[in-house]
């Protein structure tokens, strides 16, 4: 058998329907569907997909994007009817089987125009449960002597949620964001819990103050359809079934940590030596 | 009340329910245990008592956290707390009295 070369990978091998959602809200009445053939090969990626249909067929047809690998979050759309970054998604792997790809913009946020739906309730909740260190020693925040320490284990309690990149996908994957408008959400709780335990948190009550509310994560039915579709793995689901373990326990007493000590900088001895 | 105490409680009702409602029908279908649960109306009374407000309490707790949800608005949300408590305690109330005339106490 031949090798395989990497050009090959580049070859056209399909043509593929798109069927996009397009709408815009200032001047249609209803919202329409418009397709698009274009011939892909094995690495074209949906988001290449949507650039060439935009540079040659339709250039008014609007998304968002930015860095292209999978990092910023903005490109998130319902693909097919899923929540997916479509810049690490290939066509040949959705359109298997199917003579088209569906693409429509994020459920649960109201659209901006054809893919591109409006963050800004999802990223007000996000603010609202302080997503940054809140410290009691606001001094030596200002002017640091050093660093704090913090184990390897504390690390870990809340590195898998370090990795959420704000695309949506889970708060437009959940059934309670759709029908209560006020809840928090997966992606804001998760964050909450996230600050809460790091040991060089001091904000504790503060947010539990914000999430223990009428919407906020009691409201969760816990039917995982967030960490389903998180493109990172980040498992929202269970940040938040860890956040109402968090807010009982606390209830009881318990702190999730000992704030962590400042270690003197060690910047001033290296330069001595 | 913070919405934890109100699910704290939610999820302490449940488990209640179980244990008095397991009582309940033992009395009632195991000869031998229902005569010694019966045999004292007060702790019958006691047990089917607390049987009434934890399903009282779980269910219309569960009605307002539907409720809270589709009509996600604070003024909403505290109206439709209040009216539910009111309607909860006024249920329990003819519950009880339902409970004494069949237990012939009153
Ligand atoms: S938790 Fe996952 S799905 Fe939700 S915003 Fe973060 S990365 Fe996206
Ligand atoms: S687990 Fe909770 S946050 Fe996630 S989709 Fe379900 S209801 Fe929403
Ligand atoms: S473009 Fe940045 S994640 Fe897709």
């Amino acid at each position: 058998m031949m090798e395989q070369s990497s050009i090959d990978l580049w070859k056209p091998v399909k043509v593929v329907k798109l069927r996009v959602y397009k709408y815009n809200p200032k001047k249609d009445f209803f919202p329409e569907w418009k397709e698009y053939e274009i011939e892909v090969s094995r690495g074209t990626t949906i988001l290449d997909a949507l650039l060439r249909i935009k540079e040659e067929i339709d250039p008014s047809l609007s998304f968002r994007y930015s860095c292209g690998q999978a990092l910023c979050g903005s490109c998130a759309m319902m693909v097919n009817g899923r929540q997916m970054l479509v810049c690490r998604t290939r066509v040949l792997e959705v359109a298997h089987n199917r003579d088209f790809i569906e693409l429509r913009p994020l459920d649960n946020f109201s659209v901006i125009r054809d893919l591109v739906g409006d963050f800004t309730p999802f990223f007000e909740k996000h603010r609202a449960v302080k997503p940054w260190i809140i410290r009691k020693d606001v001094e030596e925040l200002e002017n640091p002597t050093g660093e704090y320490r913090q184990t390897i284990e504390e690390y870990a309690r809340y590195y898998q949620f370090t990795d959420c990149l704000k695309c949506g996908a889970c708060y437009s994957a959940c059934p309670t964001v759709a029908t209560d408008h006020e809840y928090l959400g997966p992606q804001a709780l998760a964050q909450a819990y996230r600050y809460m335990v790091d040991s060089r948190d001091d904000g504790l009550d503060e947010r539990i103050a914000i999430v223990d509310s009428d919407h906020g994560c009691w409201r969760c039915h816990f039917a995982t359809s967030c960490s389903d579709v998180c493109p990172k793995y980040v498992d929202p689901g269970q940040g938040i079934q860890l956040l109402k373990r968090l807010i009982v326990r606390r209830k009881f007493g318990f702190r999730p940590h000992k704030p962590a000590e400042v270690l003197p900088s060690k910047i001033g001895e290296v330069k001595r030596r | 009340m913070r919405e934890s105490t109100k699910m704290l409680l939610h999820y302490i009702t449940g488990i209640l329910m179980i244990i008095t409602g397991l009582i309940h029908l033992l009395a009632n279908n195991e000869p031998n245990i229902g005569k010694l649960i019966t045999s004292n109306v007060y702790f019958y009374l006691a047990n089917m008592g607390i049987f009434l407000a934890a399903l009282l309490y779980h269910a219309f707790n569960g009605v307002r956290v539907i409720l809270i949800e589709l009509v996600p608005d604070t003024c909403w949300t505290k109206l439709i707390g209040w009216a539910i408590l009111l309607i909860g305690i006024a249920a329990y109330i003819v519950g009880i009295q339902v409970l004494l005339m069949a237990l012939g106490l009153i």
